[in-house]
């Protein structure tokens, strides 16, 4: 069911983009912010949907990428020559994002549909057919886009996975607040981005390896009793992974399930199994 | 480097000709009335001559000299065309060429010379008309079908094409028939081979794409001809060869094929050659590979005729023909932390004379000119061409049309040409901050990016040409467009490759788009440009005026009417 769902959200979203993307050239309705969030969403979605391809075409991901760094930078100014932003419904949210100076990608995203919802309900109702499209759209996609981005941060480190967890995208009304605290690192900036060109790489690294042989080799293993084994841990945030979309690249059979705690599983699959393959490979 | 590139470079066409930066052109005067050039015009200088031929030893005017000597035979050409009959189909009544950079204040506006399409009447002008079409009509096009290169050989007598299934195809030109002297030579299929088959990376786990992405001629020095085909990964050299003899009478064969017993033969034959039909094949003599990690975007060979370059996203390698198990790696432009990658290289290409330059272009609208003297590992470049951003044209898609998608030198080798989504760029290699010349290929399309980003035509690779005496460019579009640049006169013309309009040798009619405002007739709205009907690969003979035109999966080929 989640199958079919996602496929009619898909192309309503096409829909949407091209009907947005025309409104875009005749620039009628669209105010500049607006026009800057659409193509930050047309660049996420199409980057997001190179992930999924076998092989991504270098020459365009680091185009796209390109256009989203300079959109990025465009933001990130506006908000820090911003001090205060007022609005009546989500004061919460304005403050929130405007401390934080170091946040990376996601952070700015998420501030920026908080920016086009306050700025938005003023006005709402003459824009509305095209800014609620363009909301309608930036709310779920811009999500899982983020999530999937970040998803991949985890798999891209070698090391333990990092101690923060992201909240699902849906909540984002709720938790800016852990996203901004949560994504200082500066290392993570604009990782998202360019997290893409990681996979480009012929790497001899073990965690290419490990990638590798877990989904050759392993696929017959059955782990079903560790599955069972662990149980749901209560701090794990809902988070919905939209995994039968993302993450092909560095997907294990145990994830493509639904539940809730199938991220927690991953991981640990991949230190069971990263041990195996230590044993194996011998190093 | 192991072997020396310090051989002195060759002209490119080794033909029975004279001497001189003219030389590649064989036959400058036998076939004068076939030339762009064929008023007497020096293709270096632009200065007229008269009667139509150069006199012997001429090797080119030094200095850029003005406009000024004109024949009193040219001066009827002056100002405006004749004014067409409402009538009858407009023939190539051009409008002044839209665009172009500063460049020449000292040039004085000249008449219309035969340039890149002629003028209603008069007897020295030329039109383009068509002369053949390749490949199948249906509407359904295999994928397989697709073209993706075109390229002439160094004679103009051979067309090479090689399409997304791995499939080469070369024509030749037939020998002009006495009877009809109106139409000249014919491109016949010659040879087909299958270059590339598709691969399977099992590392990686993906299919390692078939599809020719370029070839490249060598120069010929024997009766057999060489090109170079590359896909992503592995470049071939193939030799194509004639043969129309076969021996017969061997001694330890039988006719059939069967080995003769050694103890059984009591007497010695020579064989003897017989006549057969003519059979061409194709044999692939080199296989260079495993040098790439990214996908193979350009190969270019060398002017000293041993080595080549062959270029990815990232990286660069310098190649020997001889040597298939090594290659140098020029340029690598691969940052050490992938996440910091902001540029790709998107072609390159070699001096046409000077064997140790070449340049390689980026998807920042930058190229870089490097010379292979200066270091082994040619990182830092010698000139660096960029054009400053107007600052009145920024978009969010400012960056994604700056990326070039071709390079390509003048045959004078003083010139570069590039080609991003929009324009064409003439670069001057002695002038690093601006080009010399721009030309809009299809500005009305700076409105619609959004759109065209949306489905990805943005990231379309248009290629450009130069034709052999360099006063024209041209270039593809959409809805089958493709656009032609006179240099001297800027005048530029649109012309469409349709099946409606291949009836033999029927003029072509030029095309214009209408960008706003009441359409006139005959010509098309922006909206109703077909952007799946796209014009990415174009050839011109390097001598004469015929054109070769890829529209998808069908090969066009235009030549100049001879009025």
């Amino acid at each position: 069911m989640l199958g079919r769902g996602l496929k009619r959200k898909l192309s309503d979203y096409e829909e949407n983009m091209a009907g947005l993307s025309s409104a875009f050239d005749s620039s009628r309705n669209l105010t500049y912010p607006l026009k800057r969030q659409l193509v930050l969403n047309m660049c996420l979605t199409k980057l997001q949907t190179y992930k999924m391809l076998v092989e991504p075409d270098l020459h365009r991901s680091v185009l796209i990428a390109n256009t989203v760094r300079q959109i990025q930078e465009e933001m990130r100014q506006e908000t820090s020559q911003q001090p205060v932003n007022v609005c009546n419904g989500l004061g919460l949210h304005s403050q929130n994002y405007t401390g934080v100076d170091s946040a990376g990608i996601s952070a700015q995203l998420l501030s920026g549909v908080n920016q086009q919802e306050s700025n938005c309900c003023d006005s709402r109702s003459a824009e509305e057919p095209i800014e609620n499209g363009l909301l309608m759209v930036s709310d779920d996609d811009m999500s899982s886009a983020i999530s999937s981005i970040l998803k991949d941060l985890d798999f891209m480190e070698d090391i333990s996975p990092p101690t923060c967890l992201v909240p699902a995208g849906d909540d984002q009304p709720k938790s800016p607040e852990n996203v901004g605290l949560k994504l200082e690192d500066d290392r993570q900036e604009l990782k998202g981005a360019e997290c893409v060109f990681g996979s480009f790489e012929i790497s001899n690294s073990t965690s290419y390896l490990k990638d590798l042989a877990i989904d050759d080799i392993f696929e017959d293993i059955d782990t079903s009793m560790y599955d069972s084994d662990f149980c749901c841990p209560p701090q794990m945030p809902s988070r919905v992974p939209s995994a039968t979309t993302e993450e092909t690249l560095k997907t294990f059979p145990t994830c493509n399930s639904s539940s809730t705690n199938s991220i927690q599983i991953c991981r640990t699959d991949l230190s069971e199994l990263d041990h195996i393959m230590e044993i194996l490979v011998g190093s | 480097m192991p072997f020396s590139l310090s051989q002195p470079s060759r002209s490119r066409n080794p033909a029975p000709s004279k001497p001189g930066p003219h030389s590649s052109q064989p036959g400058f005067n036998s076939v004068s009335k076939y030339f762009m050039s064929a008023r007497g015009r020096c293709p270096q200088s632009q200065h007229v001559e008269e009667a139509g031929v150069f006199p012997e030893g001429h090797t080119g005017c030094s200095a850029r000299e003005p406009r000024q000597h004109l024949s009193p035979s040219q001066s009827r050409l002056t100002g405006a065309l004749p004014a067409q009959d409402s009538g009858s189909s407009p023939a190539a009544r051009w409008p002044p060429c839209s665009g172009g950079a500063g460049g020449e204040p000292t040039r004085v506006p000249s008449p219309p010379p035969p340039g890149v399409a002629g003028g209603a009447g008069g007897g020295n002008d030329f039109q383009w008309c068509f002369s053949q079409v390749k490949g199948a009509i249906d509407e359904d096009v295999a994928e397989a079908d697709i073209i993706s290169t075109v390229e002439f050989n160094y004679s103009g007598d051979l067309l090479a094409t090689g399409d997304k299934g791995g499939r080469v195809v070369i024509f030749q030109r037939e020998q002009e028939n006495k009877s009809r002297p109106h139409s000249r030579g014919e491109y016949n299929v010659y040879s087909t081979f299958q270059s590339h088959e598709p691969e399977f990376d099992y590392l990686k786990s993906l299919e390692i794409e078939e599809k020719i992405n370029k070839i490249r001629w060598l120069p010929q020095q024997n009766a057999a001809h060489f090109l170079l085909s590359t896909n992503d990964k592995t470049i071939k050299l193939w030799k194509i060869s004639e043969r129309d003899k076969r021996a017969e009478g061997y001694n330890l064969k039988d006719e059939d094929g069967r080995l003769r017993d050694p103890f059984r033969i009591t007497a010695l034959r020579v064989p003897i050659l017989k006549p057969m039909d003519l059979m061409v094949e194709a044999s692939p003599r080199r296989i260079f590979a495993n040098a790439h990690t990214y996908h193979i975007n350009s190969i270019s060979v060398n002017s000293d005729h041993e080595t080549y370059l062959s270029a990815d996203d990232l990286r660069i390698n310098l190649w020997h023909l001889e040597i298939t198990d090594r290659s140098f790696n020029i340029v690598d432009i691969k940052p050490a932390n992938m996440e910091e990658l902001t540029e790709v290289i998107t072609a390159a290409e070699f001096h046409p004379h000077h064997c140790n330059v070449f340049v390689y272009s980026s998807s920042k609208g930058t190229i870089r000119l490097c010379d292979m003297r200066s270091s082994a590992l040619c990182d830092r470049h010698s000139k660096f061409f960029e054009e400053p951003e107007d600052p009145s044209s920024r978009s969010f898609f400012s960056e994604i049309i700056s990326s070039i998608s071709d390079v390509k030198f003048s045959h004078s080798g003083r010139y570069m040409m590039t080609r991003d989504y929009l324009s064409v760029k003439v670069w001057d290699l002695n002038m690093e901050n601006r080009p010399v010349e721009t030309y809009q290929v299809h500005e009305y399309l700076r409105s619609k990016l959004c759109s065209l980003y949306e489905n990805d035509c943005i990231f379309d690779k248009f290629e450009c040409c130069w034709n052999g005496s360099d006063s024209a460019i041209m270039t593809g579009s959409y809805n089958n467009f493709f656009r032609m640049f006179d240099r001297n006169t800027r005048r530029d013309i649109t012309l469409e490759a349709s099946r409606e309009s291949s009836k033999p040798r029927a003029i072509l009619k030029p095309r214009k788009v209408c960008t706003g405002g009441k359409r006139k007739k005959d010509e098309i709205s922006v909206d109703s440009l077909d952007f799946n009907k796209k014009i990415l690969h174009t050839a011109w003979h390097p001598t004469e005026n015929i054109i070769a035109v890829a529209a998808t999966n069908n090969l066009y080929i235009f030549q100049d009417k001879i009025n």
